[in-house]
């Protein structure tokens, strides 16, 4: 059976490398894909949309199409996840675990005795022991703003450097994610649950084929952001550019919302009740 | 000011040297931290600190902008690498991981 497998192995990496046989050299001037459109893109970039990052103006203006759809394939992602991962029968855990927080003594609760609320008192900590981690605590707090904020300009900035809403969307979640780990998954969902953020996923698609469908209710093409001028008072070129900000946008609300998701059902293995 | 920025610089890839060199001399896993935590902050940030003062010397408020934005990675990473040394120390412990002790196996 190995052996059988390593022919086939062998076989099809020879094909695979027979084939690349044929493709144009690399940086090859005369190939297919450097003599149709790229010397468009690269010559009219500018003029066509105002956006001088030439990547950006092809991934969400020439090519808004595909992108949506990768930002769909994302969102299937994350709504799989939900299918698969999501146990929506709560299944209580027979002893928890509080922290009385003024003498930081750990209390074990048994089945069937009473759980105290959350107070400035008692903690519920995660069923595996966590130790106090202050120090860890204070810096996320600290530094989660800043990562939030990169975030955003990473979003917005996506028209003049390196980024987009791909890029920023996913530091954003990361900052959640963060948080998640510092503290405990109760304290995330308690400031971003469940509902939000499967809410988010939707928003975001959302936004982005709701942008192209505007632009047809204008009269023109699906996702051609120059229909957009009239509705924000600025002249089609602009409007492009504006067009790719709000797909962008779009963009970095699904990816954020998809990576908590993901890491929500992940960590607790569908239950969202304790994990890491 | 050119030769405080190359005695910065020097100083900090020294640092570096010797965060590199401890990585791999030290015996085990708590003390192979130490030097990645520490002496790496201190290598980046006196490096950050001498290229902000590089950028600076024709002086002008673009210049100023961009050593600020330098100095402001010196400060995150000063903030948040001793936090990530202690978060994986505090990992360690939790998994159990004994510390390394120098002493003569009763076996021989």
């Amino acid at each position: 059976m190995k052996s059988i497998g390593a022919i086939l192995t062998v076989f099809l990496g020879g094909l695979l490398i027979y084939c690349s046989m044929d493709f144009p050299p690399w940086g090859d001037p005369d190939s297919p894909a450097n003599s149709h459109v790229s010397p468009y893109y690269i010559e009219h970039t500018l003029e066509d949309t105002s956006v001088p990052n030439i990547v950006t103006s092809v991934l969400a203006d020439y090519r808004g199409y595909d992108t949506m759809f990768e930002t769909i394939v994302i969102f299937t992602a994350g709504i799989a996840c939900i299918f698969l991962l999501r146990m929506f029968k709560t299944v209580e855990p027979e002893t928890r675990l509080y922290r009385h927080l003024p003498t930081g003594i750990t209390l074990r609760i048994a089945k069937g005795g009473k759980f105290p609320d959350d107070s400035d008192h008692f903690k519920r900590i995660d069923s595996d022991w966590v130790p106090h981690d202050l120090i860890l605590q204070t810096t996320c707090r600290m530094i989660i703003p800043f990562i939030q904020i990169f975030a955003l300009y990473v979003i917005a900035h996506g028209h003049h450097s390196p980024g987009g809403g791909f890029q920023g969307g996913v530091i954003f979640g990361a900052s959640i994610i963060l948080f998640a780990i510092a503290f405990d998954l109760r304290s995330a969902i308690k400031r971003m649950g469940e509902r939000l953020t499967a809410f988010l996923c939707a928003l975001g698609v959302f936004i982005y084929a709701g942008v192209g469908l505007v632009c047809m209710l204008y009269g023109n093409n699906f996702l051609d952001y120059s229909a957009l001028a009239d509705i924000m008072g600025v002249d089609p070129i602009s409007a492009r550019s504006h067009g790719i900000l709000m797909v962008e946008v779009g963009v970095g609300i699904v990816v954020m919302a998809v990576m908590v998701v993901l890491y929500y059902n992940l960590a607790s293995a569908g239950k969202q009740d304790e994990g890491l | 000011m050119n030769i405080t920025v190359t005695l910065l610089l020097i100083c900090g890839l020294l640092f570096f040297t010797g965060g590199a060199i401890g990585i791999i001399r030290f015996p085990d896993f708590y003390s192979r931290l130490h030097p990645a935590g520490k002496l790496d902050t201190a290598g980046l940030t006196i490096t950050m600190g001498a290229i902000a003062l590089y950028t600076l010397t024709p002086f002008s408020f673009e210049a100023l902008i961009t050593a600020l934005k330098i100095i402001l990675i010196a400060v995150f990473v000063f903030i948040t690498s001793p936090t990530a040394t202690h978060a994986i120390i505090d990992a360690g412990v939790r998994a159990g991981l004994k510390p390394w002790r120098k002493e003569i196996d009763p076996d021989k």
